[in-house]
């Protein structure tokens, strides 16, 4: 525990001594902003429902490039040696650093918070549907997360690193869109495994089990592999 | 403190070390040298627990490498090659992250991290950015981190590469202190470092053990002692000296030598005797007639070769 907390603050120290961390804040909220004022114009809804969309889409090549140093870094520089000769557990490492950029998204959705704001003065949102979309587009940072860190894991290039979590982490939004090529009875299936339709319960304000089993099992699969690249590069 | 048996390391087709067995009694310095690419990095990786051994076995402060890693780990500082920092964190950052990554107790990290800061000589410089600081220091800052927990083990990979000779002097002293409360392997280039602080040596070359053994035994081992003897034969040819010097049954190789000559026998046999006796009797003068021990840096090139000098 103590070791998964001194990994996590100092990951979060990491990301505000550098640019990176308001560079992301910046770029973010930028982006949502662009999709949330679309959604209104488009639809004249006082919902977030557009936003949330393509806010995800967006997460899929931002936070890839967020997690895409955790490990490459770490093990071009030395400091890797470091943490597997203290005696730290990989699981304590791996959750430390998922955390560390899972805050980050807090933080990140923290800052669309202005967006509600301004529905709730000029419109009348609803408030239960805007607690579920913000549970769903957190549970999607947590798998987003959870697959940078596994490509981050993978290699010491930062930049091949960033590249392979969203060619990683692409497919599960692929199969949604390539699932109507396919016929009917394939389209279902596919679309069981594409992750807009699941986020979309949560944007209409439905909590599902099927939903939060999907996006628990994709981040602890996600961190499992990753768990077991770090056991395995210390046996290559 | 730390035996190692039959340790062998392969990567795929590669084998970095083979067969490498020694062992390090409690409080004692133990010198790891050999050229680059040897396998000393290796070594220290395997006992450090970072990387697995392909056969053998190591025992480090009374624990198995392989079979219970994190009890050796809480018991090792170790410091690679490149000392393993953060360089957008300061130095008091780094350090208390490390104390915290060693689940030291709350109540003394903060303590801990001023002791060993002020046994590396950073006193002052807890505030200094990582990137920022000159080789040296970040050399020190490295040290400090392997020293936080106070382990029993130390083991240090090139310690004092890339330092300027005042700050060499300074490691060497701090790690002539800490000797004794710990033991340390250390591996360096420089030799005369590893006579100065090392009771015992371990020479490994393309990853097999060359030599290892107190620090006298390596260098006689790598190259007998000799003898330098200086004759004053006037009017006497060189070679004829030197001829007459071969004759002599307790000899066993003369060189010229400069002025003088350049004498072997073999071990445990003392030719000076013999020696003066021949030269009084032709009536030579003897200008010099002294036993040569063998340098580290003899016995290394001796038994490394001189490909990579």
């Amino acid at each position: 525990m103590t070791a998964t907390f001194a990994i996590l603050k100092r990951e979060l120290l990491t990301y505000f001594v550098s640019p990176l961390a308001y560079v992301f804040l910046g770029v973010f909220l930028f982006l949502a902003g662009v999709f949330f004022y679309l959604g209104i114009a488009l639809t004249g809804e006082a919902s977030l429902r557009v936003m949330m969309g393509n806010v995800s889409i967006s997460l899929m090549f931002v936070l890839p490039m967020l997690t895409m140093r955790h490990f490459a870094e770490e093990q071009k520089t030395g400091t890797f040696e470091m943490l597997m000769t203290s005696p730290v557990s990989p699981v304590a490492i791996l959750v430390g650093k998922w955390l560390a950029s899972l805050t980050l998204c807090l933080l990140m959705l923290l800052g669309t918070g202005l967006f509600v704001a301004i529905l709730a003065y000029y419109g009348e949102p609803d408030w239960g549907v805007i607690a579920t979309s913000y549970l769903g587009l957190f549970l999607t940072c947590g798998v987003f997360c959870a697959g940078g860190l596994f490509a981050s894991s993978l290699t010491d290039d930062q930049v091949a690193a960033g590249m392979g979590g969203i060619v990683l982490l692409m497919p599960l939004w692929l199969v949604g869109s390539a699932s109507s090529l396919v016929g009917e009875e394939w389209q279902a299936r596919l679309d069981h495994l594409a992750l807009l339709p699941h986020l979309r319960s949560f944007t209409k304000g439905v909590i599902d089990t099927a939903d939060l089993s999907y996006f628990a099992l994709l981040t602890f699969g996600f961190l499992f592999l990753t768990f077991r690249t770090l056991e395995s590069r210390r046996w290559r | 403190m730390i035996e190692v048996e039959h340790l062998t390391k392969r990567y795929g087709a590669f084998t970095a070390i083979e067969d490498v067995s020694f062992s390090v009694p409690k409080g004692h310095v133990l010198g790891f040298i050999g050229p680059n690419g040897a396998g000393k990095t290796t070594t220290m990786r395997v006992l450090t627990g970072f990387l697995p051994a392909t056969e053998g076995r190591a025992v480090v402060a009374g624990f198995d490498v392989f079979e219970d890693p994190v009890e050796v780990k809480r018991r090792v500082g170790y410091l690679p090659e490149t000392p393993p920092l953060y360089r957008e964190l300061t130095v008091g950052e780094y350090l208390r992250f490390c104390a915290e990554l060693r689940d030291l107790p709350r109540a003394d990290r903060l303590r801990r991290v001023g002791e060993v800061m002020e046994r590396v000589g950073l006193r002052g410089w807890e505030r200094r950015v990582l990137g920022t600081l000159s080789k040296g220091y970040r050399q020190r800052v490295g040290l400090a981190q392997a020293l936080l927990h106070n382990p029993p083990v130390l083991i240090l990979d090139e310690p004092t590469s890339g330092l300027d000779p005042a700050q060499n002097v300074g490691v060497r002293e701090l790690i002539a202190g800490l000797a004794g409360d710990h033991t340390i392997i250390l591996s360096t280039h420089i030799l005369p470092e590893v006579e100065a602080l090392c009771a015992q040596v371990v020479l490994i070359n393309k990853g097999k053990i060359a030599a290892s053994g107190t620090m006298e035994a390596v260098r006689a081992q790598a190259a007998p002692a000799y003898f330098r003897v200086s004759l004053h034969a006037a009017g006497v040819e060189p070679a004829a000296v030197a001829r007459a010097v071969g004759a002599l049954a307790e000899v066993k190789v003369v060189q010229p030598d400069g002025e003088a000559l350049r004498v072997e026998s073999e071990p445990g046999v003392d030719p000076r005797p013999a020696i003066a006796s021949m030269a009084v009797g032709r009536g030579w003068g003897v200008r010099g007639l002294e036993r040569t021990i063998p340098t580290l840096e003899e016995a290394f090139l001796s038994i490394v070769g001189r490909e990579g000098a």
